[in-house]
């Protein structure tokens, strides 16, 4: 460590333990203040660890929870950014406040942000990427889905010899040649048909003629065992495939992946994508499909985006929500519960939440017209948005109840007919909700993600 | 329902940005209530479109790479598309749809990408900049007032015989420089709202539904759709 690191590190460092310890904060001040003393100080603080990158639109979260928990059962020691500290200041601070290793070399699984991969690629050669996917996020700050791959790429090419282990079912992961060594994750375990897309999907176009894609097999958005009618570009060969899927619930998933049976505590498919990749990376790290098997059933805690809260005898879930794909998702994953429910619908459309609410027009709320939902609540900022939204999908006047204020949206919740209710809500529209649900006493402060 | 109309939804697979298929799911909402069966059909690349089987079209905007490909496809379509504008057919054109109905927009590599010529109007783009955020405009005809959300690139210029669907309250508009925003042209109505723009302003839904009603059933009286309200949604 030269001087300057040293200095840095040491201010950095104290900054932490004084927010830390008088603030209760902390998570990008202490790499703020690093990265103006030595801008190249991630040098100097990664070369010690082996480092895995995980990046993608959805999923990064849980999918480095994951990663961690399945590499705990080779690997004693693991370093990881807590969620919201994907970007440069906050990987610093990761680095920062981490106690240092007593032996051997330790392992750093990092959530890094698409437009941040090139910050750590400066610095530090990953010894693996995971890409989860890439769908059309909020765009009004992100840009469209090749913008973003491309800023992924822009980082990649610093690191030629960095594994890149990626959703084979995207396409957009085939579509540029790169000198890394790749392997490949998707799912395997339907027999081929030939179907296209929704009209509604991102990404169709086949990347080498242009034609659109066809698909063997789909699981959702533009993902599956794609082949272009036109030139034959087709699904890439696949190292890690989940070879049949079995029992769905809001709350489990029961599945195989390369002939292994697995259980994870919580529902939809995507989740699914995630402990795929999260097996992927342990294999790829000689961790045994039994030892990832275990690291799955003990993680309980990792998904902690569907909590339960029990508000005077109602079951609420509340699930956040914040691109097209992502809602779908969510709302197939409510549409497997086999119990009557009842919905709530909270949009914000702050700076966090995306200040542009047309991506909830992209989401399938029709779906849920088959459900016969007995209540549906819509509320928050924008709940004139969201209330026609419903309305449109077909949701009735007589059960379809508007309450703007967050605090009535908690009484309302108490008189709906059903035990069970989810709540899908955008971020900071989540954050208010929990405030509120705190200050009556339903769950502890925190934000539980 | 007693009434039917075939609605061309133009390249709804590629074209799809903001939630632009907002405005096809608004059209189905209102038409119902107008005693109206929509029958939506995808016309996509290498699809031929035919002005004679459709009353009603929407063409939403897309991404810059998705565009390219249809600005080439959609000149085997121009000849019918064109005849189905100067025929009085009710068209909806958002964003990069609103584009391609003109003479050429550049793209996102500062290429100069044909559209179809049907309208007179012409795309530039701006360096390293979006228009982003809420926009209301004015229809200074009508009084009408519309709220959106604009997110381009682009900067388009209206031609001779284009009015602007209307002029800028607070917001960026057509090209941020002359106030004006969108392009009405016989039953044609173009603009850069999404949010999607006939959810937040149902009264041109009802502008397209009625022409598209009026142009296919011209001795059926009307008055009741015309007549249809619309309550505020946003």
């Amino acid at each position: 460590m030269s001087f300057r690191s040293g200095v840095a590190t040491f201010a950095g460092k104290s900054s932490y333990w004084f927010l830390h310890t008088f603030l209760h904060g902390g998570s990008s001040l202490p790499g703020k203040i690093t990265l103006k003393l030595d801008p190249n100080i991630l040098r100097t603080l990664g070369a010690k660890y082996d480092v895995i990158v995980i990046t993608g639109t959805n999923g990064k979260t849980l999918t480095t929870a994951l990663t961690v928990s399945v590499l705990h059962e080779k690997y004693p020691a693991i370093l990881t950014n807590p969620t919201g500290s994907n970007m440069e200041q906050g990987i610093v601070t990761t680095f920062l406040n981490a106690k240092n290793p007593k032996t051997g070399r330790p392992l750093a699984v990092l959530e890094v942000d698409e437009a941040n991969v090139i910050k750590v690629t400066q610095y530090i050669e990953p010894k693996a990427f995971v890409f989860t996917n890439i769908f059309r996020d909020q765009m009004d700050r992100y840009g469209e889905i090749y913008t973003t791959y491309q800023k992924i790429l822009d980082g990649v090419a610093l690191v030629p010899n960095a594994t890149i282990i990626a959703n084979g079912d995207s396409p957009i992961f085939h579509s540029k040649e790169l000198p890394n060594p790749i392997q490949y994750y998707g799912f395997d375990n339907e027999p081929d048909g030939d179907f296209k897309a929704r009209p509604n999907t991102d990404g169709v176009l086949c990347p080498n003629c242009e034609h659109i894609l066809h698909y063997h097999s789909l699981t959702y958005s533009n993902q599956g065992k794609y082949f272009c009618p036109n030139c034959g570009f087709s699904r890439p060969e696949l190292t890690y495939r989940l070879t049949k899927l079995g029992e769905q619930t809001p709350t489990s998933s029961k599945f195989e992946i390369d002939g292994h049976p697995f259980k994870i505590q919580v529902g939809g498919t995507y989740n699914i994508y995630n402990a795929l990749a999260a097996y992927a990376v342990g294999r790829f790290m000689g961790v045994d499909p039994e030892q990832i098997s275990d690291a799955f059933n003990a993680n309980q805690q990792v998904f902690g985006r569907q909590e339960v809260i029990d508000v005077d005898g109602k079951r609420v879930t509340i699930i956040l929500v914040k691109n097209p794909v992502g809602l779908d998702q969510v709302l197939h994953m409510i549409g497997t519960d086999t119990h009557p429910f009842s919905l709530v619908g909270l949009l914000n459309a702050n700076y966090a939440d995306g200040i542009d609410t047309s991506w909830i027009w992209d989401g399938d709320f029709e779906q849920l017209t088959n459900r016969d939902i007995p209540a549906v609540i819509t509320g928050g900022e924008r709940y004139k948005d969201i209330t026609f939204r419903l309305k449109v999908a077909g949701i009735p006047d007589d059960k379809h109840i508007v309450e703007p204020d967050l605090e009535k949206v908690v009484d309302r919740i108490k008189e709906v007919p059903t035990e069970r209710v989810y709540v899908l809500a955008t971020y900071t529209a989540m954050l208010q909700l929990r405030k509120i649900l705190a200050t009556k006493g339903y769950i502890k402060e925190g934000l539980g993600v | 329902m007693t009434y039917e109309l075939n609605v061309a939804h133009l390249y709804g697979d590629l074209m799809n940005t903001y939630g632009d298929v907002g405005n096809i799911l608004a059209l189905n909402y209102y038409a119902k209530q107008m005693d109206v069966h929509l029958n939506v059909n995808v016309v996509s690349l290498e699809e031929d479109f035919k002005a004679a089987d459709y009353d009603l079209a929407f063409f939403g905007g897309g991404q810059d790479f998705e565009q390219t490909i249809v600005s080439q496809d959609i000149q085997t379509k121009k000849a019918e598309l064109t005849k189905f504008i100067e025929s009085d057919g009710p068209l909806l054109a958002i964003c990069g749809g609103f584009q391609l109905l003109g003479h050429y927009y550049i793209g996102a590599d500062g290429e100069k990408l044909p559209g179809i010529g049907a309208l007179d109007h012409y795309t530039l783009a701006q360096d390293h900049n979006r228009f982003i955020g809420n926009i209301v405009i004015k229809n200074q005809e009508t009084g009408e007032t519309y709220h959106g959300f604009e997110n381009h690139q682009g900067r388009t210029f209206l031609g001779d015989g284009e009015r602007p669907l209307g002029n800028v309250v607070s917001g960026k508009g057509n090209n941020g420089e002359d106030g004006t925003e969108g392009a009405i042209y016989k039953n044609v109505y173009c603009s850069y709202f999404h949010g999607p723009i006939l959810t937040r302003n149902g009264d041109i839904a009802k502008h397209l539904l009625v022409a598209a009603l009026q142009r296919k059933y011209p001795d059926a009286d009307f008055s009741q759709q015309k007549a249809l309200p619309i309550p505020a949604t946003f």
